[in-house]
């Protein structure tokens, strides 16, 4: 699986600036990877576009070895009308009611699905939204800080599932938490602006599945790398007019 | 339910006690202003007539309220598609709302004479292009948050949007079709007041034709009562829809 962006630009109508342009990317799966910058760097937008849900002003995306790309964010509600376990019910494709079960008991929702989505936490519903994606047909699936309102140790631990039990899959993951991202990731893509120039910085994660003390230093050394990498990147990215990506 | 009753009773209260506190204060005659024991009187006597009339009327203005909801449900689904038809139906609908009814009574009764299907007709048309223009914004208006999952899963069908719209914009559905019954009732009254032999309306229009204020005054309780628990009904009924589908 590859997606290859070349020159890539995005601007939302109606503004005058564009929120990159001229990116050029590569992104190899299977695996975990993930779009690091600051807010306002473009990293939803770029992802949008990956999932073919924005179209590019400029440049073209190409996919191979992948056909079915989803993209998730962490808005997303599921319809209220219905019991949890009902919705996943009937959005779960024949032959995954085991992989929803063993994922709902991983996520610790399995003893919420009775109720209703209005009735959970921020963090439950971010839970319960990817449980539901998790069980699709998918080559991709962009997280687009779909485990923003996670508590640390339960998304580290949801992290780890997900990697271990999709190995084959490639999950393009958008999140603030440099250590999070450094620690999982196997490439990170840090998006910033130098000047005017739009910049897409390639750099390797320690793409961990369990906690390894040894690998401390260099953690800590990645996630520096990455804020470093961003802040210096963005510091264009903040100009006031610019209009800020939203989901 | 009896939050709305208050409120009528306050206001129609106040409105009485101006009115009589005017008559005193500037020494109006009981032929211009009557008196209130006059409207007690009229109260005794004319109220069985008067309530067999307001029933008539509220039959009438339910009948044109439920036409109006089904008609609006079924053209605002047909404007909601994306297709040719939804936006022929949604442009003949927002310049057909601009002509005032009551303007196109006359010719109502002129074809369908001076009898109940005229004043449902009338009814119905008064409340049917607010509870269109709403219904059309409802159901054309997507719920990204929620919508999403199933476009991006292929799961999408117009079922399926319609019914998440709707769940998602339920206060708004109740509020509108609550709304719409007061205008229902205005609709029932204005073409029983224009032309028609029966209901609240032609009581009032008999009242007026006698100068009859102690009549008029009646009639407007009666009014304000069912319409207050006409339109408590509806916003209950709503309220325990809601409740059901959000399995509270």
């Amino acid at each position: 699986m590859e997606i290859q962006g070349r020159n890539i630009g995005f601007t939302y109508d109606g503004e005058s600036s564009p929120v990159f342009s001229g990116l050029d990317f590569t992104i190899r799966g299977p695996g975990f990877v993930s779009l690091f910058g600051l807010s306002g760097s473009g990293k939803s937008t770029l992802a949008r576009i990956i999932g073919s849900e924005l179209e590019a002003s400029e440049g073209t995306v190409r996919i191979t070895g992948a056909s079915r790309i989803l993209y998730s964010h962490n808005n997303e509600r599921l319809p209220g009308w219905c019991s949890l376990e009902n919705h996943l019910a009937s959005v779960t494709p024949n032959g995954r009611a085991r992989l929803l079960k063993r994922l709902s008991v991983e996520f610790g929702v399995e003893n919420l699905l009775h109720g209703r989505f209005a009735g959970l936490s921020m963090g439950q519903k971010n839970r319960v939204n990817m449980l539901r994606y998790l069980v699709q047909d998918f080559d991709i699936l962009i997280a687009d800080e779909v485990l923003a309102n996670v508590d640390e140790p339960t998304r580290n631990h949801i992290l780890r599932i997900i990697k271990s039990t999709f190995p084959d899959r490639t999950f393009i993951y958008i999140s603030h938490n440099a250590p999070e991202v450094a620690k999982f990731s196997r490439t990170v893509l840090v998006l910033g602006s130098a000047g005017n120039r739009s910049e897409i910085t390639e750099i390797s994660g320690l793409d961990l599945i369990s906690d390894d003390s040894g690998a401390r230093e260099s953690l800590r050394k990645t996630a520096l790398r990455l804020l470093e990498l961003a802040s210096v990147h963005d510091s264009a990215a903040m100009t006031p007019g610019r209009r800020q990506p939203s989901v | 339910m009896f939050k709305r009753l208050l409120q009528f009773l306050i206001i129609y209260t106040a409105a009485l006690a101006a009115l009589w506190a005017a008559k005193y204060g500037a020494g109006l005659s009981d032929y211009l202003v009557p008196s209130p024991g006059e409207v007690l009187d009229i109260a005794k006597q004319k109220s069985v007539i008067y309530l067999a009339a307001l029933l008539n009327t509220t039959g009438i203005a339910t009948t044109g309220h439920a036409a109006a909801l089904l008609l609006a449900v079924a053209v605002g689904l047909a404007a909601s598609r994306g297709n040719v038809l939804g936006s022929l139906v949604r442009m003949a609908a927002f310049n057909l709302q601009a002509y005032p009814v009551v303007a196109v009574a006359p010719i109502i009764f002129l074809f369908l004479g001076d009898g109940m299907a005229s004043r449902i007709l009338i009814a119905a048309l008064i409340c049917y292009f607010p509870l269109l223009l709403n219904f059309i914004g409802i159901f054309s208006q997507p719920v990204p948050e929620v919508e999403h999952f199933f476009s991006n899963t292929g799961r999408t069908t117009w079922k399926l949007e319609i019914g998440i719209r709707c769940f998602e914009n339920m206060d708004k559905l109740i509020t509108v079709t609550a709304g719409s019954c007061t205008l229902a009732m205005v609709g029932a009254i204005v073409a029983e007041f224009l032309a028609a032999t029966h209901g609240i309306g032609y009581i009032i229009r008999k009242a007026l034709y006698q100068s009859s204020l102690a009549k008029i005054l009646v009639c407007l309780f009666l009014i304000g009562l069912a319409s207050s628990l006409y339109l408590s009904g509806v916003e209950l009924l709503g309220k325990k829809l809601k409740q059901r589908l959000e399995g509270l």
